[in-house]
C-alpha cells in the first residue's frame, strides 16, 4: 500500500493529478476496523479536455502505463493494488475532496476523506455494502452529527438519511 | 436476547473497537492480509469445483 501511495504522490508531484483523497473502504478503514477490499478508490479533480465538456483519464493511464502499470477493467494496477481513479463528479465529491484530511502512513503522506463525507457518499451510493459501512460509522461514534447534518442538508440528502436511520438504525436501538 | 448472546455481541463490539483504534498503517497491513487471503480462497480449486456443481 505504501508503494502504491508513493506512486500516486509522485503523480501529484508531476502534476498528472491535482490534490486527491482516498475514499471507499480504504478511506473508511482510517476511522473504522479494517475491512476486506480489493481496491483503492482515489478521488481526483480532472481538468476538462480543451474545447469539450468531457474529462479524460487518458493522461493518468498514459503516465502509469509508461511506468509498467497495467489497466484491468475499470482499475489500474499500481504496485499490486487495484486503483480506481474517480473524477469528483458532483458538488459532494468536490467538497469531500477539498476538505479531506492529511495523514501519513509511516513516512508517506496521503489524504483521506472525512468520516462525515464518506458517510454522505455511501448514503448517496446506497449499495448494500455502503449501508453496512454507514451503520459501522454510526456505531463507532466517530461521526460529528452537526457536521454530518450540514453536509447532508447541503447536498439534498437529509430525507434519504432520515429514511435510512428509520430503517436501519432507530429500529435496532 | 440470551445472556450468552449479549456476551458474544459485547465481545465482538470490543474487538471491533480495538481494531479501529490501531494506527492506520497497521490497519492497512491487515487489509492487505485479508485481500491476499480472500484471493487465495477465490482461486482455490475446491471453491471452483463447488461453484461448478451448482
Amino acid at each position: 500500500m505504501k508503494a502504491t501511495l508513493s506512486v500516486i504522490n509522485q503523480m501529484y508531484a508531476d502534476a498528472i493529478i491535482g490534490p486527491y483523497a482516498i475514499g471507499g473502504a480504504i478511506g473508511a478503514t482510517f476511522y473504522l476496523e479494517p475491512v476486506a477490499t480489493y481496491d483503492i478508490d482515489v478521488f481526483i479533480s480532472l481538468k476538462r479536455v480543451p474545447g469539450s465538456s468531457l474529462v479524460s483519464l487518458e493522461p493518468i493511464y498514459t503516465y502509469l502505463k509508461a511506468r509498467g502499470c497495467k489497466p484491468e477493467k475499470e482499475y489500474i494496477i499500481i504496485e499490486g493494488w487495484q486503483v480506481q481513479f474517480l473524477p469528483a463528479s458532483d458538488a459532494l465529491d468536490r467538497e469531500a475532496l477539498a476538505e479531506a484530511i492529511e495523514t501519513s502512513i509511516e513516512d508517506i503522506k496521503t489524504r483521506v476523506m472525512t468520516a462525515e463525507h464518506l458517510t454522505a457518499i455511501a448514503l448517496r451510493t446506497g449499495r448494500p455494502k455502503d449501508k453496512i459501512r454507514i451503520t459501522q460509522f454510526v456505531e463507532s461514534g466517530v461521526l460529528d452529527e452537526a457536521k454530518l447534518n450540514q453536509i447532508l442538508a447541503g447536498h439534498g440528502l437529509l430525507a434519504k438519511w432520515e429514511n435510512f436511520k428509520h430503517k436501519y438504525i432507530d429500529e435496532n436501538e | 436476547m440470551s445472556e450468552l448472546m449479549d456476551k458474544i455481541l459485547a465481545g465482538k463490539r470490543e474487538s471491533r473497537k480495538r481494531l479501529a483504534a490501531l494506527p492506520f498503517a497497521q490497519k492497512l497491513v491487515l487489509v492487505e492480509k485479508m485481500r491476499d487471503r480472500s484471493r487465495l480462497i477465490a482461486s482455490s480449486p475446491l471453491r471452483r469445483r463447488h461453484k461448478g456443481a451448482n
